[in-house]
């Protein structure tokens, strides 16, 4: 989940604000700059989605944990992207420890809940490629 | 003096004789690597070189001297590898370690990201690929370049020594906890494979966008070797299969053949046999180690002030499809999904 969109629009104005090297100008440069293209557009989505799925997975993780009984409160009053990505961090270690302990004690039904959370958090962060044909 | 001036020097003094480097020009090449094209004269006569050099920031930590000698290994022995040319490892010359290889003109790479790039030539081209992969499998490193410094395994610990290794970068570059991979890395130890069948060199990146093809169906050169290491041979196998790698095809491994044909292919040049479970375990394997790579990738773009884009893309929607792949595969293996 990481680097942000903000660090990545932020990187790819570093990426294109140095003059390259003559020998980095042609085929490098345009994929370069594809690259910096592609980016960009991944980083419209996370824009889009990135709050509404950070506050999803943190209540998810959260309910989880309650019923794990390791509880763990997700709301907060900020919901800029940093403090999200903060109170995630939390919560995955959380159940980073109660996933272990699950496992350890052989508990089925709570892990298969686990790994179907985790199937549920992994689609939801999932970003989107256009189709670019091969050449 | 310009990079152009620094190598001509490197390449006069190695050769003992005048050397010019014309039309020196960086080209894609992955991030754990600078790629540069050139050509010398030498004598009025004119050849095409590919230098590799250490890069100031990397997406992985990789020793260019297996890389050099995993091409020392396979050039020349039914394997299309690049002619390897000097290796230097004084950082004196051009900054950085660096070695030198022959160009093979006339072929391109697909990219990951892209459908269909074999179209017509998709079955020929996966035949070549998996039967050399199984050619790669079968060679027996002993007397070969690169088993004078790589490690050698015992058959029973490839796959801890693999994992220990890939599980500790995680563990020193994560940025932010992953519950997904550490849930599949703790699988994986719960649940080891049997042990190799034999020690092999391993590719380590062996994959779709890996290798040259000439646009008419054949592959004219294998490369980026710089995972390479001796080990499981299924390790290189699980990679090459991994859904990442498939073109967005679920259908076809590297959006060139079905499964089971693709693994017929390889038993048949490599005289092994894939056992189901060591594939299984190799194939979650290899999404923790992409995993891992990506999560280096993300460390090093945050760490290097966001310059190389490549770095971004990988720490970041390569990262968020393996997380989904290994979700999948984790819930696949539990026997629900």
């Amino acid at each position: 989940m990481t680097p942000t969109a903000a660090e990545v629009l932020m990187g790819n104005f570093m990426a294109l604000v140095e003059p390259p090297p003559q020998e980095s100008v042609g085929d490098y440069m345009s994929s370069r700059i594809s690259v910096i293209g592609m980016n960009s557009l991944l980083a419209s989505q996370e824009v889009e989605m990135g709050a509404a799925v950070r506050v999803w997975e943190n209540e998810a993780m959260s309910a989880l944990l309650a019923k794990a009984g390791a509880p763990l409160a997700a709301s907060t009053d900020d919901l800029s992207i940093s403090a999200l990505d903060a109170l995630n961090a939390k919560l995955r270690l959380a159940l980073i420890a109660v996933h272990e302990a699950v496992e350890a004690k052989g508990d089925v039904a709570l892990d298969r809940e686990i790994l179907t959370l985790y199937q549920a958090m992994a689609d939801k962060r999932m970003l989107v490629l256009p189709v670019m044909p091969g050449s | 003096m310009s990079l152009a001036d620094q190598l001509s020097a490197y390449l006069g003094r190695l050769w003992g004789r005048p050397v010019q480097v014309l039309d020196l020009t960086r080209i894609p090449g992955g991030a754990s690597r600078e790629t540069y094209r050139f050509d010398v004269d030498v004598d009025g006569e004119r050849k095409g070189l590919i230098l590799r050099r250490d890069p100031v920031g990397s997406l992985i930590d990789t020793d260019r001297r297996l890389e050099f000698l995993a091409y020392q290994s396979f050039y020349g022995r039914g394997v299309p590898a690049p002619e390897p040319v000097a290796l230097e490892m004084a950082e004196t010359e051009l900054e950085r370690p660096f070695f030198i290889m022959g160009r093979i003109d006339g072929g391109k790479a697909a990219s990951p990201f892209t459908v269909d790039p074999y179209a017509a030539h998709a079955a020929a081209i996966g035949e070549q690929f998996f039967s050399i992969l199984g050619a790669i499998a079968k060679a027996d490193p002993v007397g070969l370049p690169i088993s004078d410094v790589a490690e050698m395994p015992d058959l029973a610990a490839c796959w801890s020594k693999e994992l220990d290794y890939w599980a500790k970068v995680i563990e020193t570059d994560q940025l932010h906890p992953q519950p997904i991979v550490w849930a599949a890395i703790r699988r994986l130890r719960r649940n080891p494979p049997p042990p190799a069948q034999k020690i092999s060199v391993v590719h380590g990146d062996y994959r779709t966008g890996n290798f040259l093809h000439d646009g008419e169906g054949k592959i004219i050169a294998i490369l980026d070797w710089e995972m390479a290491h001796l080990g499981d041979p299924m390790e290189d196998l699980g990679w090459a299969i991994d859904p990442l790698w498939g073109h967005f095809d679920p259908d076809k491994v590297g959006g060139m053949m079905a499964r089971a044909e693709a693994l017929a292919i390889w038993e048949q040049a490599s005289g092994l046999k894939v056992d189901d479970k060591a594939l299984d375990w190799w194939s979650l394997f290899n999404a923790v180690k992409g995993q891992a790579i990506w999560t280096s990738s993300a460390r090093e773009y945050r760490d290097s002030g966001g310059k190389d884009p490549v770095l971004a893309l990988s720490g970041w929607y390569t990262a968020r499809r393996h997380d989904k792949i290994i979700a999948d595969r984790l819930a696949t293996l539990e026997g629900w999904a």
